[in-house]
């Protein structure tokens, strides 16, 4: 009896739950990847980081509570790879922001064929390989017979050691870092330049505004929010496009000199195979750059300029 | 007045040289390297005076250049597929419904970019040992089958696909599924094409993960390949720039080819 009244109800109770299903088949790929591969993952990361363990298969995880969180905080290592980090990011804005936006303004007045060549010779670096980005300029910035150092004997300066000198091997790898996204940083700001409604620029001049005025009042303002943004992307992800230089170039040294956190939780997980550690840095450096992308994202919100 | 729009045509020109040449010397001086013969290495002239094949003909003896080129060309055509394919399904879920928990769904596909691969790496490595993916190219494909920024992308196109259409394609009995294929899809020509040119590039590019996961040199992909080489061949430097020429060679002949489309697509996905 049940069941008969059981197979008669279902097809009505069930389509209208299958109905509720379906966005969720369309998900599920996506999502599924998503959670397997990033989300769960971090949570693992986070139990994990209370934990000692070699990552060896049959070794047993032990529990040590807030020890690698103390441990790592008490750390001169780690206090000088927070200390790279910040270095990283002050040395890169310039790169990826301040110069692009100055040749941007400088050169709006372009057009033409030139122009378009221009265009696509310093968008190049931004499409080459990091790994190919780290042998060529390693190449040319070798000690002996780098082009680089060539021409810098030959204007009478010393040959400098670029990768090994633990003063100047940071800066290095920024340029390099910088390298690939001065041209696509330049590409976008003239852009959202070209985008100016040339009527603003045009009323401002007869009102007899200068140059200088124009960029002040009108042009930076309406730049303003892809300033935000690429200063935001290269806060948040600055120290993350060096690993590859890093780790191809120096690996962080000489003397920890070029370290920063990124590199620091491979070394530890990678290196000395220690995944409590590892993981217990991770968790630290994705809750400051969680907090540092809810404040930049607030930042913009607040103090971009858009024309409506 | 009038003389300041026209910003100084001569110091504008001089300013775009100076990037250009930035920008394009350090690949041309890859390529001439490569050409250059054993002995004339470390001569500075611009281009060689005896140019060379041997150091191509070097590398392909060390390592097996052209196999590792066709595993990266398969890994990053299956992850651009795969990418299309997931962000595809994925966006229409969100324009096509409106229901409980979509905006989660939605968010959480948005915000996985903030989360740096080196926290997830250990996880990630344990999970592929797990699965048995190591030191293959399945493994190197999987966890990049789905991407924000492609569901992203999809997801602003999809949303201002007249709505009248696809309740048309509804009347005359089209399921979801056919709705999207052949209503829906033919008008997404430029958003996937965007997408495949930025996931292929960043998929021939990537790094981080293949280093982790690959072992051997003839499951290798390019990049990995040319750290190998790098390590191995320390400062053989002609025989490493006819790598790196080769290596780079696919993306720079797709960039010569799609210019504008290649620029455009990396202009719109941010930096990412």
């Amino acid at each position: 009896m049940t069941n008969a009244v059981f197979t008669l109800s279902a097809p009505a109770r069930r389509l209208p739950r299958l109905k509720a299903l379906e966005p969720w088949l369309y998900l599920a790929p996506a999502l599924g990847i998503l959670l397997v591969w990033i989300y769960i993952p971090l949570i693992e990361a986070f139990n994990l980081s209370f934990y000692q363990w070699n990552m060896l298969p049959r070794s047993q995880p032990r529990y040590v509570g807030l020890d690698n969180y103390a441990n790592l905080l008490s750390l001169p290592d780690m206090h000088q790879a927070v200390i790279n980090t910040v270095l990283y990011t002050i040395g890169l804005l310039p790169i990826s922001v301040g110069v692009p936006l100055v040749v941007a303004i400088l050169t709006a007045g372009l057009s033409g064929r030139l122009r378009n060549l221009y265009r696509s010779l310093i968008f190049v670096p931004m499409i080459v390989a990091p790994i190919v980005a780290a042998i060529v300029w390693r190449w040319l910035l070798n000690e002996d017979h780098g082009i680089v150092n060539v021409w810098l004997q030959s204007l009478g300066f010393d040959a400098v050691a670029f990768l090994n000198d633990p003063d100047v091997a940071l800066w290095t790898l920024v340029w390099i870092t910088g390298w690939k996204l001065i041209g696509f940083s330049t590409l976008l700001f003239a852009a959202a330049d070209g985008a100016i409604n040339a009527s603003y620029i045009e009323a401002a001049r007869m009102d007899g505004a200068t140059r200088w005025q124009i960029i002040r009042d009108i042009r930076l303002p309406l730049l303003s929010p892809t300033i935000l943004l690429l200063t935001m992307m290269t806060i948040l992800f600055g120290a993350q496009w060096s690993f590859v230089y890093i780790n191809a170039l120096t690996g962080g040294g000489p003397l920890r000199s070029t370290t920063n956190v990124y590199f620091l939780m491979w070394d530890y997980g990678f290196k000395t195979m220690s995944a409590g550690w590892s993981t217990a840095a991770g968790i630290m450096v994705f809750c400051v750059f969680g907090l540092i992308a809810i404040a930049c994202l607030a930042l913009m919100k607040k103090f971009a300029v858009y024309d409506e | 007045m009038t003389n300041n729009r026209r910003s100084n045509p001569t110091s504008a020109h001089a300013v775009m040289i100076g990037l250009s040449v930035l920008a394009i010397f350090p690949v041309y001086w890859m390529v001439q390297t490569s050409f250059r013969p054993q002995n004339e290495i470390f001569t500075t002239s611009l281009w060689p005076s005896d140019p060379t094949l041997d150091n191509y003909r070097a590398v392909m003896k060390v390592m097996p250049i052209f196999g590792i080129l066709w595993n990266t060309f398969l890994m990053a055509a299956a992850t651009t597929v795969a990418q299309i394919v997931t962000g595809l399904l994925a966006a229409w879920a969100l324009v096509r419904w409106r229901f409980p928990g979509g905006r989660l769904a939605h968010s959480l596909i948005a915000l996985s970019w903030l989360v740096p691969f080196q926290v997830v790496m250990i996880p990630n490595y344990v999970l592929a040992a797990k699965l048995d993916l190591l030191d293959s190219l399945t493994g190197l494909v999987v966890p990049n089958a789905a991407a924000a920024f492609a569901v992203l992308v999809l997801y602003n196109a999809m949303r201002g696909f007249p709505r009248e259409v696809v309740e048309a394609a509804r009347m005359d009995g089209a399921n979801s599924l056919r709705t999207l294929i052949e209503v829906v899809l033919p008008n997404l020509r430029a958003p996937v094409a965007s997408i495949s040119i930025l996931c292929f590039i960043s998929a021939w590019n990537e790094y981080f993960w293949p280093l982790l996961l690959i072992r051997k040199m003839e499951n290798s992909v390019v990049q990995i390949g040319l750290q190998f080489f790098m390590t191995q061949e320390g400062n053989d430097w002609g025989l490493l720039m006819a790598a790196a020429t080769l290596a780079s060679l696919p993306i720079l002949i797709i960039y010569l080819i799609l210019q504008r489309q290649v620029v455009e697509s990396f202009m719109k996905s941010g930096i990412r």
